[in-house]
């Protein structure tokens, strides 16, 4: 593989978002939750969304992943302009290009843990690549646990296999709204371990919302928002710099 | 507390207006049925008031026979008028004639004049203008042997005129008649839907069958004398086996003969509206515990902020309470509309009831309010001490649990003991000699629908699991995870699939019943019917019809024999029982019975042949003298001179047509029995039965093929009548299925946001849903079926005795109800499964 070739594939951008605007809301009231942003997310990367409450960066993820409509400008996953899609095309869109991770309630309470992994490809009415498969689950971790119940798991091995249920569709993008929200440290050091694995041996691409600077510091990238805008942006990230960013930027 | 109750009936108010509204159809049901029969009943008292208002006294015999307002009574003999002649302060005696059923016009086009269920009256006409029931329209009363008076009302819809001739059917042969005149009842046009044929009194006394006797005499009193007076006075010179009445008094009985009949439709059509109710309740129990369920965070905190559990319980109870009586409120008004649809299938079913103002009885609105209130306070108990059973604590934990019961050992027992007690109350009121039997049969019917919706959470994994199996094989991810929810809370899939099984179960009852007389009645004419033809009267509303077409029919030389059957009532030990009139020679040549004792023959000379179950009951023996209490005659000894096996036919008891004649006052044929002479073709042959009912109308010719086929359509039409009082428990059930699912939707938010960010569209949330639904559905058709077939052959086996001798399964019908449920599963899903595919996914997955 050329040096050149290697470029390309550093560059490309997993999703993108340009001149995005969202407001809420009419008139009086109307609240600019994102504020004409433009960024890319280039693949292979774990990219960290940071800022104060209110700053809009679940807005922005969830635009991003086309969960929620944008008032202007335009964002992009992979190739794919989401503005022109309809509500069923988006659907097929996020089945097939959007993995997720949410703060909480990210599985089916009455699926297994293998069920609830195989999920989005069962409702796409997809068979899992079973080599890729082994991979992902042998990575989590939970290989023992995959017959038991959401309710039988701890909140740490819900997270991974809802990682889990995310990697095994390989999607153009990971989106996680706030991951390690609800575990305790050692939790979500298990969890962020296993990200920072999944973008840097299985080449996959995660968007990460979180207001956690020890998070943050997994990441290649953190971007700081506020008032909807992006107002910062750091590579390579430590804890204490992200920390101090944060400082600065009024969290 | 009450602001909490408020808020808390205002925050739910879609899924409570569907709960309220099984509540709202199960009181219209039991107001409808009030307000149908009060106005049934309205109607006869008015006529008559309007038929008696002349009359001072009247002398009439006394009622041998009173089943349901159906009273049989002899006519009284010429000589007792001359002795209420002579009683002092008599100014005007005279006797009348009234029958029903035995003077049928013929219209114009040679067909009989038909009522829906009205009984076509022949009567005479008073002479005496006092005593003047009918009004004169046009032209003059009847006065001579070949004229008749016609009610308004047949005169209009026939296109009769003063002057015009019309036939008449009567028991004799057919007559013609000139109509002279047009009457009315008072502003009425007839009488509560009968025919009226009304003829002078020596004429109505010829051609009515009343020769020297009258079914009533009617007396004015002279002035100064009150009719109590002259009632006394008239009823010690008639002595003591006549019943003497005040015209007021005569009114009042004649209605309460009639409410007789009006409380028998209530109570059948109560029976159904509280089924209705009883579905209501399940879907009332399982609202409210799934609701309760829901806000047990919330209750816990009014726990916590010092509410006591009867607080709580006071609260949970007092919106069970408005729930209840606004629904009952509703109800009311449905009850109206109601009403009117069970009229309209009453006259599907070929009985028109009288239309007049509905009658809205006090009683009514305080017994349809009563009901709703109760019944939903009934249902709502058990979720409700569920309810404040919830620590206070719970309000301070992470997340509310979700009620996931593992039915207990408790459940079961409970559940499998009702199902056993209901079982043998069933048994008991359908094999024990016992009275109130039917009372026996309906309570253990409920008990064991009771019983077995109690332990239905513990089949209903299981049988989820199985019916969901071709949908997780077949119906993709959405199919896998309906069964899941299917299956994730058995009590409430159970109850909501109990709801639906209490109507599938009558249903396939009915349905199995309806097949199992059909097979009988089949049976039956293929093994002991050796006529050829079988003659019906052409509505089956009619009494019946001339003996003389039975008598003209024997003399025939292409007929070998002919019979016609009567049917009468005769009181054993004080028992009604029904039993035929029969010519025994030709019954004998037309029906193959199989004897266990005596001959059949032998009652030529008298007597009558007994079943042998009757007489095995009684310990009869061939040439005992058994007492019989006749309508004409009175109690009479009569000898037993066969004994047969069973045999629908038959009935129970056969008497010999020269005792027949001796002791009833009509002589009318319900059916006659035909055989053709050997070698004779079948198109001669019918041929020739065709030539003798050319004059009457009112019979029709069947062949044997023809008769069953004439008997399963009745029978299928009753079905149908039958499906329309359960159709709305069924609805009531759906109902239920609607809110479940609508309920599951709002409390699986959450879920279905995960699943639709997960890349599941709309269309696949719905097939979801749908799929739940069916399974929830054909669940309770199958427990339904299952229990249905059980009451189904319960019942067969019980009837046994009066011909229901074969049991059949339509297995065809049966099936036919699965794929209904089913589809009704797939429709009960459009309203929650649109809901589940257009909530909100942001806001479903962001929420706490």
């Amino acid at each position: 593989m050329t040096s050149e070739a290697t470029a390309t594939v550093e560059t490309a951008l997993a999703a993108r978002a340009v001149d995005v605007t969202k407001v809420y809301g009419k008139g009086e009231t109307a609240v600019r939750a994102v504020d004409g942003i433009s960024v890319g997310f280039a693949s292979q990367h774990l990219t960290a969304v940071m800022g104060p409450s209110g700053s809009g960066k679940s807005t922005l993820l969830h635009c991003l992943a086309g969960l929620d409509r944008i008032t202007s400008g335009e964002i992009w996953i992979g190739d794919i302009a989401l503005s022109g899609l309809s509500e069923r095309q988006l659907t097929l869109l996020r089945r097939k290009h959007i993995g997720f991770v949410f703060q909480a309630y990210n599985l089916l309470p009455t699926l297994t843990a293998a069920e609830n992994i195989d999920l989005p490809l069962s409702i796409a009415g997809r068979k899992p690549d079973q080599a890729w498969y082994d991979r992902v689950i042998d990575a989590v971790g939970l290989r023992a646990r995959l017959r038991h119940r959401p309710a039988e798991m701890s909140g740490g091995e819900q997270q991974r296999v809802a990682g889990a249920r995310a990697l095994v569709g390989k999607p153009t993008v990971i989106f996680a709204d706030e991951p390690t929200g609800n575990l305790d440290s050692r939790s979500s050091a298990e969890l962020l371990g296993f990200m920072r694995r999944s973008v840097d041996e299985f080449g996959q691409t995660i968007v990460m919302v979180t207001h956690d600077p020890n998070a943050a510091a997994f990441a290649d990238r953190v971007i700081f928002l506020a008032d909807g805008r992006i107002v910062d942006e750091m590579i390579e990230p430590t804890a204490e710099r992200v920390l101090d960013r944060m400082k600065s930027v009024g969290a | 507390m009450w602001k909490v109750v408020i808020r808390g009936l205002l925050s739910h108010k879609l899924r409570l207006s569907l709960t309220a509204l099984s509540i709202v159809l199960g009181v219209g049901f039991v107001v409808g049925t009030y307000v149908l029969t009060d106005t049934i009943e309205r109607t006869f008292s008015d006529l008559f008031t309007q038929t008696t208002k002349g009359i001072d006294v009247a002398v009439r015999t006394k009622a041998t026979f009173n089943n349901q307002g159906n009273e049989q009574r002899a006519p009284l003999p010429a000589t007792v008028l001359d002795k209420v002649k002579d009683v002092p302060g008599v100014q005007v005696a005279e006797g009348t004639v009234t029958t029903n059923g035995h003077a049928q016009f013929v219209a114009k086009d040679g067909k009989p004049i038909t009522t829906g269920g009205a009984p076509t009256l022949g009567v005479s006409v008073h002479k005496s203008p006092q005593l003047q029931v009918v009004t004169i329209r046009q032209g003059k009363l009847p006065d001579g042997s070949d004229e008749v008076a016609m009610d308004a009302h047949t005169a209009e819809a026939h296109g009769f005129v003063v002057g015009d001739r019309v036939k008449i059917l009567l028991q004799g042969p057919p007559q013609e008649f000139r109509i002279t005149g047009i009457v009315g009842l008072g502003s009425a046009d007839n009488v509560a839907g009968a025919t009226l044929a009304a003829f002078d009194q020596e004429t109505a006394q010829t051609v009515l069958n009343r020769k020297d006797s009258y079914d009533q005499l009617d007396t004015v009193a002279a002035p100064g004398v009150t009719p109590e007076q002259l009632r006394d006075r008239v009823a010690a010179a008639v002595g003591p086996d006549y019943q003497t009445l005040t015209g007021k008094e005569l009114a009042e009985e004649t209605a309460k003969a009639v409410g007789q009949f009006t409380k028998f439709i209530n109570y059948a059509l109560l029976v159904f509206a509280f089924v209705a109710l009883f579905v209501g309740s399940f879907i009332i129990v399982n609202t409210f515990s799934i609701i309760l369920a829901q806000r047990t965070r919330e209750l816990a905190m009014l726990r916590c902020v010092g509410a006591s559990r009867r607080q709580v319980l006071g609260s949970v109870l007092g919106e069970a309470l408005i729930i209840g009586l606004v629904a009952a409120i509703i109800g009311l008004g449905v009850g109206l509309l109601i009403a009117v649809g069970l009229r309209a299938a009453f006259s599907l079913f070929g009985a028109d009831l009288p239309t007049t103002t509905m009658v809205v009885k006090p009683r009514t609105i305080i017994v349809g309010l009563v009901v709703g209130v109760v019944v939903t306070l009934l249902a709502s108990f058990m979720p409700a001490l569920r309810a404040v059973r919830v620590p206070p604590v719970s309000a301070l934990q992470e997340r509310t649990v979700t009620v996931r019961s593992q039915a207990g050992w408790l459940r079961t027992s409970i559940g499998a003991l009702a199902t056993a007690a209901g079982v043998g109350l069933l048994l008991l009121g359908l094999f024990a000699h016992i009275n109130s039997r039917v009372l026996y049969v309906g309570v253990g019917a409920a008990v064991i629908l009771l019983g077995v919706g109690i332990l239905s959470p513990l089949m209903a994994r299981p049988i989820a699991r199985l019916l969901g199996w071709p949908l997780a094989r077949w119906a993709g991810e959405p199919g896998r995870i309906a069964r899941d929810n299917a299956m994730r809370s058995p009590r409430r899939t159970a109850s909501t699939a109990a709801a639906l099984m209490i109507g599938l179960t009558l249903i396939s009852t009915v349905t199995i019943f309806a097949a199992s007389i059909k097979a009988s009645v089949t049976k039956t004419l293929d093994e002991s019917v050796a006529a050829d033809y079988i003659l019906t009267p052409s509505s089956n509303t009619s009494q019946g019809f001339s003996p003389e077409v039975a008598t003209r029919l024997a003399n025939q030389d292409k007929i070998a024999s002919a019979t016609g059957i009567r049917l009468g009532i005769a009181k054993i030990n004080g028992v009604d029982q029904q039993l035929f009139g029969v010519d025994p020679n030709a019954y004998d040549d037309t029906v193959r019975s199989v004897i266990a004792a005596g001959r059949l023959t032998d009652l030529a000379s008298g007597g009558i042949a007994v079943r042998e179950n009757v007489a095995d009951q009684h310990r009869w023996h061939v040439g005992d003298a058994v007492t019989l209490d006749f309508p004409v005659g009175g109690a009479v000894k009569v000898p037993i001179k066969a004994i047969y096996k069973d045999n629908q036919l038959n009935g129970p008891i056969l008497l010999a047509l020269a005792d027949y004649q001796r002791h009833y006052a009509d002589q009318l044929d319900v059916i006659a029995l035909v055989k053709a002479k050997s070698g004779v073709s079948a198109a001669d042959s019918r041929a020739a039965v065709e030539r003798v009912v050319a004059d009457f109308p009112n019979v029709q010719i069947k062949d044997q093929a023809q008769y069953k086929e004439e008997q399963f359509t009745q029978i299928n039409r009753t079905l149908i009548f039958f499906y329309l009082l359960l159709a709305l428990s069924v609805i009531i059930a759906f109902i239920g299925i609607v809110n479940t699912l609508a309920l599951s939707v709002m409390e699986r938010i959450r879920e279905l946001g995960l699943l639709r960010a997960l890349g599941m569209t709309k269309s696949q949330v719905q097939a979801m849903i749908r799929w739940e639904a069916v399974i929830i559905a054909v669940l309770g058709a199958l427990l339904g079926l299952v229990v249905g077939t059980f009451f189904g052959w319960t019942l067969v086996r019980a009837l046994h005795g009066v011909g229901i001798t074969t049991f059949s399964l339509p297995v065809g019908s049966l099936l036919v109800f699965v794929v209904l449920a089913a589809i009704a599963g797939v429709l009960a899903a459009i309203f929650p499964g649109i809901r589940a595919a257009h909530i909100d996914i942001l806001r479903a997955i962001t929420t706490e």
